[in-house]
């Protein structure tokens, strides 16, 4: 089955769909259909919305290589689910809400940004249930390296009648050089019935595995590169399209050439 | 194949090999022993090129060159193999990925092509036979989740894909059970010829049952203070280092 371009408006049944983020959607899925979206930026400033039916499954991947600007709230129904894949390569500031709106809801971010020269990126995934009965997950891994600085926010929301909300939320980073990485990751909770947990890691690279690759006849940058993708690596091969786990791992091969 | 000269070494301001002197022949096979803290992994670590050591005096000759002021990946292209006593874990990187790279590197060092994948496949399935490791661990994680016996099996694993002219081995015995120390032990003696040598560092005689030394040096406050051929390693099993160590100070 072929990808088809998505339209501004419109309302998604089953099928994989594409869009270039040069200008802004708003777009439905109805109910009780899996559909898959891949999002790739082009330098720009845009905002996707994306209401999710109940029942249904819609798939992300977002893949960002340019210096653009987005937004991009998704709103769930009662019982959907949305996964999320996003892979920021770029200098860019990404934000994203995902707001439960009826129970029984899934959220799933899994990304990583991976800064090199004097980029700066900011990547921001709050979520916000307003509803009981959801579960999210977020894991967000960031890389800098030379002068990069990249941050990290997410904040996850539970209203008071929010209970059994389970929600984890984790962002661990690795930075070389003198490459920087603020994380935040935040908890506001009103109701008492709830699991959630956040944790943050910034290290830098673990010199013991450098030196047994290189004792093993790699070079410095080899090693480097080698142990920055086997960190980010699960991202990938966990995508949420399947069929573009390899696509997308050719885009970071691009980047660590780069490295 | 190595020369060691009044080889003086430190980490920090703390001077810990304090004139060593040694030579390995091809063919050989040398045994280090000592009492804990006498400088034994110091020596591996410093002959292997790890930075964190500093060289204050002495000489380093590999295959007729100094490699003091080489790095640690080209002495390893050159042929100089280091067994680590804790093999580390490189989570996401696997074992295949991580070996093909290496292989290649020391194949380019010696101006030949890259392995093809099927060449690759083969090199890899016949060399992990040598230390009878599961051929799955090769598409894991590099030691990620490996047991001590399935580490040290992968340290001679890879001695194996990259066939060294020398390969220094850092208590390969430790935290091995029987069945496993036999693995490992036979494993580097298949891989042992008379172009190549082996300099093992270890605790015990056990080891050493599999792996005949023609030589065994004790190790002792940053020197070595006696050397011997394979009975030593029975002596010293039976009665310790004092012996040696009060001889030592006495003279």
């Amino acid at each position: 089955m072929g990808a088809q371009p998505l339209s501004d408006g419109a309302t998604l049944g089953a099928g994989c769909w594409y869009a270039l983020l040069d200008r802004d959607y708003r777009i439905e899925v109805e109910a009780g259909v899996t559909a898959s979206l891949l999002l790739c930026d082009s330098e720009a400033v845009a905002d996707v919305e994306i209401a999710v039916g109940r029942g249904s499954v819609l798939n992300i991947v977002r893949v960002v290589t340019h210096r653009s600007v987005l937004t991009h709230d998704v709103t769930l129904d009662e019982g959907a689910e949305c996964n999320t894949t996003e892979l920021v390569l770029n200098a860019a500031d990404t934000r994203t809400t995902a707001t439960f709106i009826a129970p029984f809801a899934r959220y799933n971010h899994n990304g990583v940004f991976i800064l090199d020269d004097k980029e700066e990126g900011s990547v921001t995934v709050d979520v916000m249930h307003n509803v009981s009965d959801c579960t999210s997950r977020t894991n967000f891994k960031g890389v800098a390296v030379e002068q990069a600085h990249g941050s990290f926010e997410g904040t996850v929301y539970v209203a008071p009648d929010a209970q059994r909300t389970d929600s984890e939320q984790s962002s661990r980073n690795v930075v070389m050089g003198d490459a920087r990485i603020d994380t935040l990751p935040q908890l506001e909770i009103y109701a008492d019935d709830v699991r959630c947990s956040h944790g943050a890691t910034v290290g830098q690279m673990d010199a013991d595995a450098i030196l047994y690759m290189r004792q093993r006849g790699l070079s410095l940058a080899d090693a480097r590169r080698l142990q920055i993708e086997g960190f980010v690596s699960d991202v990938v091969m966990r995508a949420s399209i399947e069929s573009l786990v390899e696509p997308l791992q050719e885009l970071l091969a691009v980047k660590f050439n780069k490295l | 194949m190595l020369k060691v000269e009044n080889l003086h070494a430190s980490v920090g301001d703390k001077e810990i090999l304090k004139g060593i002197n040694l030579t390995v022949k091809a063919g050989e096979v040398h045994a280090i022993m000592g009492p804990n803290g006498s400088g034994k992994s110091t020596l591996a670590s410093v002959l292997a090129g790890n930075e964190k050591f500093t060289v204050t005096e002495g000489k380093v000759e590999f295959l007729g060159e100094n490699i003091l002021d080489m790095p640690i990946e080209e002495r390893s292209r050159k042929g100089l193999f280091l067994g680590f006593q804790y093999p580390v874990e490189i989570p996401g990187v696997t074992m295949a990925n991580f070996m093909k790279l290496a292989v290649n590197e020391h194949r380019k060092a010696r101006g030949e092509e890259p392995l093809t994948a099927a060449e690759y496949l083969r090199l890899m399935r016949e060399k992990s036979a040598i230390v009878e490791l599961d051929a799955k661990l090769t598409s894991r994680a590099v030691n990620e989740g490996f047991s001590g016996g399935e580490k040290k099996k992968n340290e001679i694993f890879q001695m194996a894909m990259l066939d060294p002219k020398l390969a220094i081995l850092d208590e390969t015995d430790s935290g091995l059970d029987i069945d496993a120390l036999r693995i490992v032990a036979t494993g580097v003696t298949r891989l042992h010829t008379e172009n190549n040598a082996t300099v093992v560092i270890t605790h015990y005689q056990r080891l050493l049952d599999y792996i005949v030394p023609d030589y065994v040096h004790v190790l002792y406050n940053g020197r070595i203070i006696y050397t011997g051929d394979k009975t030593l390693a029975l002596k010293l099993e039976a009665e310790g280092y004092d012996w040696l160590i009060n001889n030592h100070q006495e003279r």
